[in-house]
């Protein structure tokens, strides 16, 4: 019974990790339609702002939250308004091969920078887990579970009680209509994207000390993103969170009851049938085209 | 006002451009130097990007040490002559088809004299099966599965032993270990060396009779242990053999302390011996086991480096970092071939009958270096080095097997996760 | 208004020349690493190719063409490593059985949208590369040989997989010429322009979208079976990597996607930009090569052929 109740436990603390890395993806493909594939790289640079941040002055990881924010707020503003703003009306194969282009001169500036050393980030209470009449619960993961929720909650609020938030909904749903009623849509895609990567950074700094740093960490976490946001709905914003869990205890249960080879095998094809059946996520709040 | 061309003559215009685009690629090919002394040029192709791009940079900085170690004297004696090393490599970006066909590359284009191998047991299979097809002989220090070695190749050299002979060592000191360990577990990630690794843990723990709990292989592409591990943990093994490379060896580390699961012993077949694992993981590294086949404390030595303890300061002083088994093996490979070309007396560049020479002459006989003793069997396996077994203590990595030639005790059962 | 892009006799013409060409290269000295490499190209022509012929048409982004190579490839490793079929039969019948999948797998997906479709068969792809990868160890029996993979006998000799791919490649174009000018083709392009007003006016999207998706992934299949035993050395991580699909996506869009000639152009650019940039800059030319990609998406969408193409159609009118 234990280990039912422990692997369910990692997987929950689990999901929350994948939801806060795929609450960015699920914003800029809901508002704009754009499959960012450089997705992954986003949270690899939080990942290293952090470390470096700690590695060089010692500040504390969750202290860096805010600097990471911010500062792949900033990135993601000049990415889009440089680039992915001129995609706008375009097919969206062309957003995949921009985004594409992007992860590949993101993931190689970092590895040319930093090396492809394997990096890690040890505080003095990473690795200590709360003792739970016999359950294991890591407190960094507990925390980033905590925070996941806080940023999707935060971005919830966003989204449905704030006048900006207004705006990006409406120009997600109907972009022409929004435009007649004095919305600046490109203003607003910029914002959204920067707000996009900005959550996946801080979601990048979260995992730093849990995760082993890398430069091409990226990719794994744009498919975790596209298996979560599958689950929970494109463009619905809380569904990551459920997408997220979900996809977290599944994957547990099936490494602790199975094999771990077939829990990736059984992602796969739930995110396959997913799309087949129910491509509107499992509240069916996604966006369907 | 804009020409108005015809259809057909716009592309005629189109298909000559690129044709002549193509063909000056091609035929633009770099001029030969010609010096006074030919150097004698080494090729290899080694992933620098990709998956093992950290590894693979290991083994180039290996060459590169020998090259210029060499080359501080002016070069290799052949004959009474000096004749400078040149290395030729290429970024296989750890994939196998491109290893192949850079391999091809230095052969053919490039024109290299002689080969050594990169970094990988997928790459270098891919290489060494164009080397063999133009019977170049190469000598790999960092590649050890199985499947290098079941193909009948003849000019192959493989300076470790073969996956489960490296990790055999991991195995054979379980029972000098006090209280002895009766059971054990073994994971391993599902890709080639690794799981041989694994493979070879099992065999080698059936025959010293301890009983295995579990055995499972994962994909690469996991990148959360922590349920694998509990899974592990439940079964309470006495000991944890793991397949794997620096990646999965790092990841197991965290993974353990985070779910708080201290078996008395974690052996892995390679990981910890990279620098970086320790200046990573700090503390958490302390008490890991590694499988190597060298260490400096070791009375290996030759005329080229000096002693095993000579070769690893200099490294130091040069890289600021000790070399991992995988350089020193590498490096020893380089040695062996320079050793063939200077006693048969053979000057660059080099024919196929002067390689086919070489190949002979390294199935011929035994050698030593500071490395250790070399002696290929007809595999191509280096069959008389001994796998020893380290374990980080105090932030170093102490040769703790076998006893002989050991430079310290085994910390076991190692300090729980909480007691630290 | 759709006209072809050339006047058939035109395109006959040129390409006849440009063949023969290819075929006597290797007797006018071609050989050793070149050989190889344009060999290497013309494989790579051939499977973006495959990609433009369903997705270039149809406007449906398939990110799952490399589970087809994969199929492709261990099909004929099995067949004949453990069946001993010779080499064309093995690929004839690696071929079919991707036929046979692609059709279970099309069915399913294809009526899926933009960028669900993309991620479907991406999912897809992944979960058969795990399948494969875990099917030993969990199943009992030596069949894929998991994560060592499967080693042929030895090959016939370079020039052999030189006039293999020009074959294929040559198949391959002209299957797209032939298809871009018939009522299937037709077909292909009014999904992509206008989904919902063709199947109102009668055009049978499904079973069109689904003819071109198993035209293609069988002929994916057979590249990847020749080029299995070419290698003589196959393993998961490699023939079912993602980054072949990518690669395939890429040549079609640098040289033009929904035009013939297009993925050849991307592939003897990108292939060739990549020798030359990665002999020269070992450890940048990834990051150039990105850069290259979100320049052309930007400046030039319609990649070097649709440019062109668009040129000259600004300059008729």
């Amino acid at each position: 019974m234990l280990l039912f109740l422990q692997s369910v436990v990692n997987g929950i603390l689990l999901g929350g990790i994948y939801a806060a890395c795929s609450a960015g993806f699920c914003l800029a493909f809901g508002v704009m339609g754009v499959v960012n594939l450089s997705h992954g790289d986003f949270v690899m640079l939080g990942a290293f702002i952090t470390y470096w941040l700690f590695f060089l002055s010692g500040l504390d990881p969750f202290l860096t939250l805010p600097l990471t924010l911010i500062a792949l707020f900033l990135l993601g503003f000049f990415l889009q308004k440089l680039t992915i703003n001129r995609l706008v009306g375009s097919p969206p194969i062309m957003s995949y091969l921009l985004t594409f282009g992007l992860h590949l001169v993101l993931s190689n500036l970092a590895l040319r920078a930093w090396t492809a050393d394997y990096r890690t980030l040890s505080t003095s209470y990473s690795g200590l887990n709360l003792d739970f009449h016999g359950l294991i619960i890591p407190y960094s993961r507990l925390t980033t579970f905590a925070v996941a929720m806080g940023v999707t909650l935060g971005l919830y609020l966003l989204l449905y009680r704030t006048e900006i938030g207004r705006a990006i909904r409406a120009t997600a749903q109907d972009r022409e209509m929004a435009r007649l009623m004095g919305v600046k849509i490109f203003r607003i895609y910029i914002l959204t994207f920067a707000l996009a990567t900005g959550i996946t950074g801080l979601a990048g700094s979260l995992i730093s000390s849990t995760f082993v740093i890398y430069p091409q960490m990226g990719l794994p976490f744009t498919v975790i993103a596209f298996c979560v946001v599958v689950l929970g709905g494109m463009g619905y914003v809380p569904g990551t969170l459920w997408g997220g869990i979900i996809l977290g205890v599944l994957e547990s249960l099936t490494t602790t009851y199975l094999t771990a080879g077939l829990s990736l095998a059984l992602t796969f094809f739930l995110l396959l049938l997913m799309l087949i059946i129910r491509p509107g996520g499992i509240l069916g709040k996604g966006i369907v085209e | 006002m804009r020409e108005v061309k015809s259809q057909g003559m716009n592309k005629r215009i189109y298909l000559v451009i690129s044709i002549n685009f193509a063909l000056f690629l091609f035929l633009s090919s770099p001029l030969e130097s010609l010096g006074a002394e030919r150097p004698l040029r080494f090729g290899f192709p080694v992933p620098l990007t990709g998956a093992f791009g950290k590894d693979g940079a290991l083994v180039k900085d290996a060459y590169l040490f020998w090259k210029e170690t060499v080359n501080a004297r002016g070069g290799i004696e052949i004959r009474g002559k000096r004749y400078p090393v040149e290395l030729i490599f290429y970024d296989d970006k750890s994939d196998p088809p491109t290893s192949a066909k850079l391999t091809e590359k230095l052969i053919t284009e490039d024109r290299v004299d002689l080969l050594l191998g990169g970094f990988g047991s997928s790459q270098v299979i891919a290489a060494s099966a164009v080397s063999e097809r133009f019977r170049y002989p190469m000598t790999s220090g960092a590649a050890s599965t199985l499947k290098l070695f079941d193909r009948g190749f003849k000019y192959y050299f493989s300076l470790l032993g073969k996956a489960p002979e490296e990790v055999r060592g991991c195995v054979e000191i379980l029972p000098t270990l006090n209280p002895r360990p009766g059971t054990a577990a073994i994971i391993g990630a599902n890709i080639p060396f690794c799981a041989d690794a694994a493979d070879g843990f099992k065999v080698y723990a059936e025959k010293v009779g301890v009983r295995i709990v579990h055995f499972e292989l994962f994909p690469m592409a996991l990148t959360d242990y922590n349920s694998l591990l509990n899974k592990v943990k439940e079964k309470r093994p006495d000991v944890l053999l793991v397949g794997s490379h620096s990646l999965v060896a790092m990841r197991t580390m965290k993974s353990l302390k985070e779910i708080d699961f201290s078996p008395k012993g974690v052996f892995f077949s390679y990981g910890p011996t990279v620098p970086d694992f320790i200046e990573s993981l700090g503390k958490e590294a302390e008490y890991a086991f590694a499988a190597s086949e060298w260490t400096p404390n070791l009375p290996y030595r030759d005329d080229v480096f000096g002693r095993a303890r000579d070769f690893n300061n200099q490294y130091l002083k040069r890289f600021g970092r000790a070399p991992d088994f995988v350089e020193a093996a590498s490096v020893a490979g380089a040695l062996i071939q320079q050793q063939a070309v200077q006693e048969l007396g053979i000057t660059p560049p080099l024919k196929d009958r002067d390689r086919e020479k070489i190949m002979q002459f390294l199935y011929s006989k035994r050698f030593d270096n500071f490395y250790g003793p070399i002696r290929f069997a007809p595999d191509g396996a280096n069959e008389i080095h001994p796998p020893v077994v380290v374990q980080v203590q105090g932030g170093k990595l102490v040769h703790v097997f076998p006893m002989e030639t050991a430079e310290g005790k085994p910390v076991y059962p190692m300090r729980p996760w909480k007691a630290r | 208004m759709f006209r072809p892009q050339f006047r058939f006799r035109n395109l006959v013409f040129a390409t006849l020349a440009v063949g023969i060409i290819l075929v006597i290269l290797p007797f006018l000295g071609l050989e050793g690493y070149r050989l190889r490499l344009l060999s290497l190209v013309f494989m790579w022509a051939a499977l973006s190719g495959c990609w433009n012929m369903m997705c270039g048409y149809s406007g449906y982004i398939d990110f799952g063409p490399v589970a087809y190579f994969g199929v492709g490839s261990y099909c004929t490793a099995i067949l004949m490593i453990k069946g001993g079929l010779p080499f064309f039969f093995s690929v004839f019948l690696a071929g079919c059985v991707c036929a046979g999948l692609s059709l279970a797998v099309g069915f399913s997906t294809l009526r899926l949208q933009g960028a669900y479709f993309a991620i479907a068969t991406f999912a897809a792809a992944e979960g058969l590369k795990q399948v494969v990868l875990e099917w030993d160890r969990v199943a009992g029996f030596e069949f894929f040989g998991g994560a060592h993979g499967l080693t042929f006998p030895a090959p016939p000799t370079e020039i052999y997989f030189y006039y293999f791919m020009l074959f294929l490649m040559g198949l391959t174009v002209g299957l797209t010429a032939l298809l871009e000018r018939s009522k299937f083709g037709y077909g292909l392009r009014a999904i992509r322009e206008a989904e919902q007003a063709a199947e109102l006016s009668g055009v049978p999207t499904l079973k069109i979208k689904i003819r071109a998706y198993v035209l293609s992934s069988s002929l994916i299949g057979c590249i990847g079976g020749v080029e299995a035993y070419w290698l003589t050395y196959i393993i998961p991580d490699d023939v079912f990597n993602v980054l072949r699909t990518i690669q395939m996506v890429i040549m079609a869009l640098l040289g033009g996607m929904g035009t013939v000639l297009g993925p050849v152009i991307g592939a003897c650019f990108l292939t060739l930009i990549s020798e030359y940039l990665g002999a020269k800059f070992v450890y940048d030319y990834l990051t150039l090569v990105g850069v290259v990609i979100v320049i052309v998406i930007l400046l030039m969408p319609r990649g070097i052929m649709g440019t062109i193409l668009q040129s000259k159609r600004g300059q008729k009118s």
